[in-house]
């Protein structure tokens, strides 16, 4: 039996400053060094002062997670020396002195299975260690501080996990959940990172750390519960230890053999008051966060009618689901939904491609009336699309630019129809043997009106005449 | 000129002219010159820019301009405050290079109301000890006797207020570090009520505990620093909106009415009989003032030091850990080390009370101890709060003598550190619960050493314990210091 | 209780290198023997003296970069050529 838990670090992106003082919360592509203050590196005399939104957000994600949130949190300080920690200790949260963490005892429901949250904790982020030359025969340590201090949220769960399919289902759940939340960019470079431990058949567990991305992490999972299984085989017992993912040679490897359990030697950070958070306050925060993912989607599929794997798709992806809400009314709602899952979705999945969009809520609104409308046909509507991406222009110069105008009076279509019928005497000649042979002939009136006419009224017409 | 003048009377006579800024300061350095190789408070001193500020503020004087209220004053600063381009060094190797970038708050503080800062003063290194003995650059000597100790940790700012080479020092207060060279050394010293001044740029020991505190020749010289320096500070979280409109106001109120509680556990047996016999004259000065006298146990004493140690030495541990000497430090390069390596040899050069301390912190926070020593030191921190407050439903203020003995000789107790702590003991509660506490200077012994006689109040009273203060002060009649 | 190993491993977790650590051991553990007596005393309450401050009237999430003196603060600490700061290596 596979059991394996999660330790998640996400990053606050969102915020403006750091978690102690005033510098930027994202410090990516900055000159080294360049982000610092006497606070985050730590310079004697130096004091902590905590940033308010970064409780609010931690506080937001803990309620997203089911947890418990204590009425007085507090900080402590793990201590350690690392060239990373400007003061060779940690400011974090701790919970083995009761619960003064800003989260605990949550879950979170995948695939009806339900995963325990057991804390999560508010800390820094300590800074970056650049190696000089090969990490072999590196001889110095270069370390830039621009991210000592980045909010962190520590996110670790219950060895609930059976498998790394759910692992990493969790983490997009996970990852979409923040995003939504408006808390953390997850898809930022460091902006997630995740250590495991798993063991199998009721063995040691073993800690895996330093996985780069959410793909690596089911690979490494994998790759240790064969080692683990391989090892159980052979009747050899399963050392408790840390191990670290091999990106390049896609392995776990063992860490310098641990000496005994770091001696951490936890106390109260006396420089940070304790902090109050009323159940009153909580009940505000719940009410004014962003809608859960979960709600959206109920929301969706009871007040829209929107077909459920359309809601799932469109709740789960923030950029989309902001842009539905403002293009979407009680009339085109649906067909709005399905524009963007079916089409836009496929153009611009990545995050650099959403911001090159140049489509506005109000186009997009316009062309799902336009289809409710029967304005334009859908097919027609899937080229309308296309050049709105690209021009940003509004769908009535589109329509008239490239002659997309829904063609539906029948007089029209007739004479379309009496002209594929001269051209194609093969192919009617075989719909009249066989009705299903007659889908040929309507791609092909589709084809010579660039898709304008609409398929069920030139279907009938087709009928008609082939009957006749 | 008379440099023996405290600093509201120096202001007055820059206000109407009898003396200069320039002058004043100009003569405190020549007196730093005279007697600083027998004194050794020092460890730097900004001659240059003092006089430079003190003629910029002269001009601004004679041309009418709004000037701060300090006027010019010089005050020297103990050297765990940090100060911007002034070498911050505690006293310490670890920080030999250390120009901090910035200033604490409550030099910013006294910049904006000029007053100047002349330099910055001995300490036991990193504010740990109670003699200025466990300084790196050696001890400062009392100015009653050069071969006595002047207390400690703020040993050069006792001193330097002592023999007139400035007008007031800031020193740091984490077990009694201001009030025990105030006593030794003569002069004034108070801790405040911990949250009342800001620490941000005071380099961190014991921070749960720790405050910075001013030391003068005058209990009224206090009331004006403490207007300016005490109050709200963002950079710093633990300060609270408790700041009194103004010190200085009706600090002569007198004492009719109040009723002070002598410390029992601290006018006992154990201390100096000349000790004991100058509180009994100083109690029955304050009755003759109208106080009622009463006495108060508060049998938490008994524990307060122990208390006191294991948090402070816990806390040391954590807040000096990250002196690595990788960002600042002293110069010693890297190059051939590891890292672990490295660090424990430039740590190597931390003096042996400070290793001392950080040794028993870290024991004290070792798996498995916690419970056991940091916990219930806490727990004794409430359990004295307690009974300090129902023993101020009795009374209005404490007393007790600061220090238990009368000042000795350098080097004669260096070697016993718990003996040194147990010196402590009079002071430590304040501390540990926060409440303020003031030492004023009150007797000469006859080897004519100096004693002081402490007062404390309630948190954030100090209003009604400057008052006090003041009547008692007006009591005295001491000699000048013999230097 | 406290024996050469004990400070030994205690000097190695506050990274000091100890040139003479039996002089430690007699005076840490005198000390330590004191500080035993907290472990008799009978407390009534399990309250710790804590400032408490409501979480709106912390700082405002605004970024300030810090200068002094104009100039960026890595100036003024121990940086190399390229602005970073040069450790020991990690083994």
């Amino acid at each position: 039996m596979t059991k394996i838990g999660l330790e998640i670090h996400c990053q606050l992106t969102k915020l403006e400053s750091k978690l102690f003082c005033n510098c930027k919360a994202d410090y990516r592509n900055l000159a080294p060094n360049s982000n610092i203050c006497p606070i985050c590196i730590g310079l004697p005399g130096s004091l902590p002062m905590l940033n308010k939104r970064a409780v609010e957000k931690a506080a937001m994600i803990s309620i997203a997670l089911g947890c418990k949130i204590p009425e007085k949190i507090g900080f402590f300080r793990k201590n350690y020396f690392y060239p990373d920690l400007p003061k060779n200790f940690q400011i974090t949260q701790y919970n083995a002195y009761g619960p003064t963490s800003i989260g605990s005892e949550g879950k979170i429901a995948i695939e009806g299975k339900e995963i325990r949250i057991r804390r999560i904790q508010l800390e820094e982020d300590p800074g970056r260690l650049v190696y000089e030359g090969s990490s072999e025969k590196t001889q110095i340590t270069l370390v830039d501080y621009n991210r000592a201090g980045t909010p962190l949220v520590e996110i670790v769960t219950e060895p609930d996990f059976e498998s790394p399919r759910q692992v990493r289902i969790f983490l997009n759940i996970l990852a979409d959940l923040v995003e939504n939340l408006g808390v953390s960019d997850p898809y930022l470079e460091g902006a997630m990172r995740v250590d495991g431990n798993i063991s199998v058949e009721k063995g040691n567990r073993v800690e895996i750390k330093n996985v780069g991305s959410f793909r690596d992490i089911e690979k490494a999972l994998h790759f240790e519960i064969t080692r683990q299984q391989s090892l159980v085989e052979r009747n050899i017992p399963i050392p408790a230890e840390t191990r670290h993912w091999d990106e390049a040679r896609k392995i776990t490897v063992s860490s310098r053999s641990k000496e005994e359990e770091e001696d951490y030697r936890y106390l109260p950070e006396a420089d940070i008051p304790i902090i109050q958070i009323s159940a009153n306050a909580v009940s505000v925060l719940q009410r004014t966060m962003p809608e859960s993912i979960v709600a959206k989607k109920e929301r969706y599929i009871k007040k829209y009618g929107i077909p459920p794997q359309v809601a799932e798709v469109l709740s789960s992806d923030k950029f989309y689901s902001e842009l539905f809400e403002k293009a979407h009314n009680e009339k085109n709602a649906k067909e709005a939904a399905n524009i963007i899952t079916t089409d836009l979705m496929g153009f611009a999945d990545t995050r650099e491609k959403k911001l090159e969009l140049k489509i506005s809520a109000k186009h997009l609104s316009d062309l799902a009336d336009g289809i409710v409308n029967n304005k334009i046909t859908r097919n027609s509507g899937k080229h309308a699309l296309q050049e709105m991406v690209k021009t940003g222009k509004s769908l009535s110069e589109i329509i008239t630019a490239l002659d997309l105008g829904h063609v539906s009076d029948v007089s029209s279509i007739e004479k379309i129809v009496d002209e594929v019928f001269k051209e194609e005497e093969k192919a009617v000649l075989e719909a009249k043997q066989n009705p299903d042979a007659v889908n040929y002939i309507v791609g092909k009136v589709m084809r010579k009106t660039k898709g304008k006419v609409d398929p069920s009224t030139t279907l009938e017409i087709i009928r008609k005449k082939l009957s006749s | 000129m008379n440099l023996d003048i405290s600093a509201t009377e120096y202001i007055s006579q820059v206000r109407n002219g009898t003396i200069s800024a320039e002058e004043f300061v100009s003569k405190t350095i020549d007196r730093i010159h005279a007697v600083e190789n027998k004194i050794h408070a020092y460890i730097t001193i900004d001659e240059k820019n003092a006089l430079d500020a003190a003629k910029t503020i002269d001009k601004k004087i004679r041309a009418k301009e709004k000037v701060g209220a300090c006027f010019g004053m010089p005050l020297s600063i103990k050297d765990n405050i940090c100060t911007m381009g002034l070498k911050t060094t505690c006293a310490s190797k670890m920080l030999e290079d250390f120009i901090a970038p910035y200033d604490a708050t409550v030099i910013s503080r006294l910049k904006a109301e000029d007053a100047i800062i002349l330099g910055k003063v001995n300490l036991d290194e990193f504010a740990m000890g109670s003699t200025t003995e466990f300084s790196f650059y050696g001890p400062t000597k009392n100015p009653w006797n050069t071969q006595y100790v002047p207390g400690g940790s703020s040993g050069g700012s006792g001193a330097s207020v002592s023999a007139l080479e400035c007008l007031i020092s800031l020193g740091s207060d984490t077990g009694g570090s201001v009030r025990s060279p105030a006593s030794f050394c003569s002069v004034v010293g108070l801790k405040p009520t911990y949250g009342l001044v800001s620490r941000y740029g005071l380099v961190s020991y014991a921070n749960s505990i720790e405050q910075i505190g001013p030391v003068a020749k005058k209990v009224e010289d206090i009331a004006f620093i403490l207007n300016i320096i005490a109050g709200r500070d963002p950079h710093d979280d633990t300060t609270m909106e408790k700041k009194n409109d103004d010190y200085t106001k009706d600090l002569d109120a007198g004492l009719s009415g109040k009723k002070i509680g002598i410390i029992e556990q601290m006018t006992g047996s154990g201390i100096d009989r000349e000790v004991l016999s100058a509180t009994n004259k100083a109690v029955s000065k304050l009755q003759d003032l109208g106080a009622q006298c009463i006495p108060i146990s508060l049998d938490a004493v008994e524990h307060s030091v122990a208390a006191y140690y294991t948090i402070a030495s816990a806390e040391a541990s954590s807040n000096l850990s990250r002196y690595d000497n990788l960002r600042y430090g002293f110069d010693f390069g890297t190059e051939g080390f590891e890292f672990k390596a490295y660090v424990a040899k430039v740590r190597s050069n931390f003096g042996p009370e400070v290793t001392r301390r950080m040794l028993l912190g870290a024991f004290v926070l070792s798996a498995g101890y916690y419970g056991k020593y940091y916990l219930k030191a806490q727990k004794v921190r409430t359990m004295i709060k307690s009974q300090i407050d129902e023993a101020f439903k009795k009374v209005d203020l404490l007393l007790a003598p600061t220090m238990p003995i009368l000042p000795f000789k350098i080097g004669e107790k260096i070697d016993d550190p718990l003996t040194l702590y147990l010196l402590d003991i009079n002071t430590i509660i304040a501390n540990l619960t926060g409440i303020p506490a003031i030492s004023v200077p009150f007797a000469i012994s006859s080897s004519n050493l100096p004693i002081g006689i402490q007062l404390f109040a309630n948190s954030f009273e100090e209003k009604k314990l400057l008052q006090a203060a003041y009547s008692l002060q007006q009591t005295a009649n001491l000699p000048k210091v013999p230097i | 209780m406290v024996e050469n190993n004990e400070i030994k491993h205690l000097g190695d977790l506050v990274k000091v290198e100890l040139k003479e650590p039996e002089k430690y051991v007699k005076q840490v553990e005198h000390i330590l023997n004191y500080f035993e007596r907290l472990d008799k005393v009978e407390f009534a309450s399990e309250e710790q003296l804590r400032k408490e401050v409501s979480f709106d009237n912390l700082r405002e999430d605004k970024h300030e970069p810090f200068l002094t003196d104009g100039r960026l603060l890595i100036e003024k600490l121990k940086k190399d050529q390229n602005n970073f700061i040069r450790a020991p290596k990690m083994v």
